[in-house]
């Protein structure tokens, strides 16, 4: 079954595509206060062309995407913002890839009422809707990067230790398993050793998979307010502000959600890619909820 | 069948007070005083006072937990706090809106979704199929709320067709673009799905047979290859649902669609516990409802499926 219509040569660039987009953005991230201007610097008045005008400038030569009410340089605001983005999107992939991971381990490897009760609190976790809750969990704790973070991790592990746990259930009854257990490996290294490397085709491609609902997420709780705060700069927050200037500044928030897009998309492509290249049928599943936000 | 279905649904149970334990537990940790919101920023400390106990929020924690599931298990979701109507009734009100809005949306979502998957299989690696397969790609990474912006400001803004947000009676103007919004993302899998469901089928025997005894292409596509790809087309409907209902509170906050999500939305800037574990359990229930008919279909469309 072949998911992408172009031709093999063609589909194979794709991924590359992305990985190179992706780059871009992290130098650009990485590199951000040696390329751009400060983010928070204000123009409240500019001449041009013997007139002067206020802020919101529209894009130019000075300022590539344009300004905010401000006068601040949007594209300076989104390098910063794609620098939480990312942050962000790693961060939260990362915690909740190695809670899911040893969640779902225990839960296919051991007795029963460990699993059942991991099990019901992933039911729970999944009935939830999950921008409400990472909301009520972002108000308990009082907005802010760090708290963004654990609120999204929170709602990102059960994916992970469903997933996990399938195949788990599945390479427990396998010989080698057996083989291990008989020359008197304890639980502890059939896990390690036996049964999580050959769970890690599917858990590298849940870990892309599922990036872009972190970032989406994050994008999503700060475009309401219960996110990232200024001075920290994130696409969301700068879209929500510029919510106000869509008929006069069309270009404010266009460009950051733009951005957001592309870097979403190249994610996305990547690990279309991987998924190609593990070619694990069952992580597939994992991206249905990462496109809610 | 009839037995699996009673084990799903009280499979429910557990779900249920368990979200309204977590949502209990975060709400108690969240600073501020319920009372003193309920009698608003000049209230004199009697007034207060008063409120307190007619809630009953000077009880110790544990007894108002164990008060508030006994009142759930009774069918009794209580008054909100902020409007002090009894809960039920402002459900009644918001949900079959949410319900409104999400048929809207699927039903485009499939629709549109089928069409373009039916149209690149039949066109296979035509530029048709090519172009299809690409805004397919494209199509998944648009975040919601961005996209629910530009499509207010091209539609509603500039060429003021559309109205930017508000309810008006249902299925009217007001319901087309957030049922765009939330449909969009959701055609480029239905497509690739779609395509891919029908090319496996157009390549059986019996197509051939088809084809080799005269039969016109369009007849083909009705009756032997779309009837037989119906069952990931259906699945994957049914799981975009899911994931519809989930997007759904997004929508409505920014489209200000008075339903469910932003009613609960509402309920939690507002530290307004009852309705908003009220909303939370509904929105809860209703994906797992979706779940469970899925599951149910898909064994009414497979008859080589069967549950134990």
């Amino acid at each position: 079954m072949k998911r992408n219509a172009l031709s093999p040569g063609v589909e194979n660039q794709i991924p590359l595509l992305g990985i190179g987009v992706i780059l871009v953005f992290i130098l650009l991230a990485g590199f951000a206060p040696y390329i751009v201007r400060d983010p928070t610097q204000i123009e409240m008045r500019r001449e041009q062309n013997g007139r002067t005008i206020t802020p919101p400038y529209p894009p130019s030569q000075r300022n590539l995407f344009g300004t905010d009410q401000l006068g601040r340089d949007i594209f300076a605001r989104v390098i910063f913002g794609l620098r939480t983005s990312l942050i962000v999107g790693l961060l939260v992939r990362g915690v909740s890839m190695v809670a899911g991971t040893l969640l779902g381990l225990i839960s296919g490897f051991f007795p029963r009422i460990i699993d059942s009760v991991i099990m019901r609190i992933t039911d729970i976790m999944l009935a939830f809707p999950v921008i409400l809750l990472a909301m009520t969990v972002t108000a308990v704790l009082g907005p802010g990067l760090v708290t963004v973070c654990v609120a999204l991790a929170l709602v990102a592990w059960p994916d992970v230790a469903r997933l996990v746990r399938g195949h788990v259930l599945s390479i427990r009854e396998q010989t080698y398993v057996e083989a291990a257990r008989c020359v008197g490996a304890g639980n502890r290294r059939i896990l390690l050793r036996h049964v999580l490397p050959n769970c890690m085709g599917p858990i590298i491609v849940a870990f892309s998979m599922g990036i872009p609902g972190a970032i989406m997420y994050e994008a999503g709780l700060s475009f309401f307010g219960f996110g990232i705060q200024p001075p920290t700069p994130s696409l969301g927050s700068i879209i929500s502000d510029g919510r106000g200037y869509i008929t006069t500044a069309p270009w404010y928030p266009g460009f950051p959600g733009l951005v957001l897009t592309l870097l979403v998309l190249s994610v996305n492509l990547v690990g279309d890619g991987l998924i190609d290249a593990l070619n694990p049928r069952a992580a597939k599943a994992v991206d249905s909820r990462t496109s809610t936000a | 069948m009839l037995r699996y279905i009673i084990r799903r649904l009280l499979l429910f149970i557990p779900i249920l007070i368990g979200l309204v334990t977590m949502l209990f537990v975060l709400l108690h940790i969240l600073p501020g005083d319920p009372a003193r919101l309920m009698a608003g920023p000049f209230a004199n400390p009697d007034v207060v006072e008063t409120i307190r106990q007619e809630m009953g929020f000077d009880r110790p924690i544990w007894i108002q937990y164990l008060d508030n599931l006994r009142r759930l298990a009774l069918g009794d979701f209580g008054r909100s706090y902020q409007s002090r109507r009894p809960i039920l009734a402002d459900l009644i009100e918001v949900f079959p809106k949410t319900v409104q809005l999400a048929l809207a949306a699927e039903v485009t979502s499939s629709l549109i979704g089928i069409w373009l998957g039916v149209i690149a299989a039949a066109r296979r690696n035509g530029w048709a199929d090519r172009l299809i397969m690409t805004i397919a790609a494209l199509n998944l990474s648009f975040p919601l709320f961005w996209l629910a912006l530009m499509l207010q400001i091209v539609f509603a803004v500039s060429l003021r067709l559309l109205p930017p947000s508000g309810y008006g009676a249902g299925f009217d103007r007001f319901v087309i673009l957030p049922a765009i919004t939330l449909a969009l993302p959701s055609l480029g899998l239905l497509a690739r799905i779609t395509r891919a469901a029908l090319i496996e089928v157009i390549n059986e025997d019996y197509i051939r047979t088809a084809r080799a005894k005269g039969l016109q292409g369009t007849l083909i596509m009705r009756r032997h290859i779309l009837p037989n790809a119906l069952i990931p087309i259906v699945t994957t409907i049914g799981a975009d649902f899911v994931r519809l209902l989930g997007g759904i509170p997004m929508i409505e906050i920014i489209f200000a669609w008075p339903g469910i999500g932003k009613y609960a939305y509402d309920a939690l800037v507002f530290r307004d516990l009852p309705a908003l574990q009220a909303s939370v359990m509904i929105l809860a229930v209703a994906v797992s409802a979706v779940n469970l008919v899925v599951d149910i279909l898909y064994a009414f469309i497979n008859p080589r499926i069967r549950y134990v």
